[in-house]
Parts: C-alpha cells; sequence; structure tokens
C-alpha cells in the first residue's frame, strides 16, 4: 500500500534481515501483537507496507499517523520453552514498528 | 505483562471441532446487520472498533458467548458508542418485539 497524504511520520524503514525485539508493553484496547511473541527477538523478512494504525481506528480515529508494517520471523524454539519440532522451524507475524526495538550489535545473541 | 481475552495464541485450547454445522439465519442476520452498518454510505463503525468491543469481554462472557453473539453484543456497543441508537431505544425495540412475538404465535419449520 502505497503512502497516502495524511503521512506526516515517516520513519526510517528498517530492511529486510535487520534483528528486532517485540516490546513488552501492555497492550492497547485492540492489539495486533500476540501475546506470545512479546519479548521475542526476531529478523525482519520483509515490509508490508504502511498501514493506520488499527489501535486508533479501534476508537474509530483517523489512525494516524500511519505505521509501517513488518513481516517478522521468529524461530519456534525460541518462541515455545517445549518446543519439540525442527529446530529449524520459524514462525512469521504482521508486527507494527511501535511494537519493534531494534537490537543493536552486542545486544544480539548469535547463535 | 497484561494478555487481553482475545490473545490466546499459544495456550492449550483441546481439540478442534472440524466437522461442518449449518448456519442458522440468526447468524446470517448478525453478519448481515454488521456488513450494511459498517459499509457505505452507513460506516457506523470499523472492524477495528467492532474488534475492540469483543476484545472488551470479560474472560468469562468471552468464553461463553457464542462467535455472533460477541458480533450482536458488538454492534449494539459500537451503535450505543457512536450515539447513533441509546441503549434506551434498543431496549425499548426489544420489549416492543417481545410483546408483538407473544400476541401472535409464530410458526415453527
Amino acid at each position: 500500500m502505497s503512502a497516502d497524504n495524511h503521512d506526516t511520520d515517516v520513519t526510517k524503514t528498517w530492511s529486510a534481515g535487520t534483528p528486532v525485539r517485540v516490546k513488552s508493553q501492555p497492550p492497547e484496547f485492540h492489539c495486533r501483537t500476540p501475546h506470545y511473541l512479546r519479548g521475542m527477538v526476531g529478523e525482519i523478512i520483509e515490509v508490508a507496507g504502511r498501514f493506520r494504525d488499527p489501535s486508533l481506528l479501534a476508537f474509530n480515529k483517523p489512525g494516524l499517523p500511519m505505521r509501517t508494517l513488518y513481516r517478522v520471523r521468529f524461530k519456534q524454539v525460541d518462541v515455545w520453552p517445549d518446543y519439540n519440532g525442527c529446530p529449524t522451524d520459524t514462525v512469521v507475524a504482521d508486527i507494527y514498528e511501535h511494537w519493534l526495538d531494534l537490537i543493536t550489535e552486542d545486544q544480539h545473541e548469535h547463535a | 505483562m497484561e494478555q487481553r481475552v482475545n490473545d490466546v495464541g499459544g495456550l492449550p485450547g483441546g481439540p478442534i471441532r472440524q466437522e461442518d454445522h449449518p448456519v442458522t439465519m440468526y447468524q446470517k442476520r448478525v453478519d448481515a446487520l454488521y456488513v450494511l452498518l459498517s459499509s457505505p454510505p452507513i460506516s457506523a463503525f470499523r472492524v477495528d472498533s467492532i474488534r475492540r468491543s469483543i476484545e472488551s469481554n470479560t474472560k468469562e462472557d468471552y468464553k461463553n458467548f457464542g462467535y455472533y453473539d460477541k458480533w450482536i453484543r458488538a454492534i449494539r456497543d459500537q451503535l450505543i458508542e457512536q450515539k447513533i441508537l441509546s441503549e434506551a431505544e434498543i431496549n425499548a425495540r426489544i420489549e416492543q418485539i417481545k410483546g408483538e412475538m407473544l400476541k401472535q404465535p409464530v410458526s415453527k419449520g
């Protein structure tokens, strides 16, 4: 989806491969970030687009500023402590920019 | 870290019932009401608002009410919140319809 005229809050867009951590903040009243991913470290695989903020649309507001939505990949073994499937299994979730923190190189845990 | 009632991904949910079941007239009507009210030219509310209303249920209500029961309650909440109808108006209309139904026996079938 392309940017529209109300898109005044253009922030830097992270590219594929960027490691990110999902924030552990309390959820908004309508929250699109699943509980099971909060605090988890994943990797951006693509930018899904810029969209009106659902947590504001949920109060019948315009939902601005627009937010970048990222497709983020997590390792299943990181997400579920008792995961006994294949260690390379992943889960992909769409997460809005305001729910993600950039991980600096020294914070990033290398496998 | 707070978890909303609807945010149940990863929690044990028991077996999934996979068989088809018939859609009732009530369910179709709720669906139709939602589409008519949320689409132009009415656009009374957005799907995000309906979801917020559904997600504001108590844990007990969220578990016990059916899918379309949660929809119709959310539609009512949104109509009141958007000041399209008042709770009193909705309740009065419910009582009126109840009265009409008691007067004339409904044919079953």
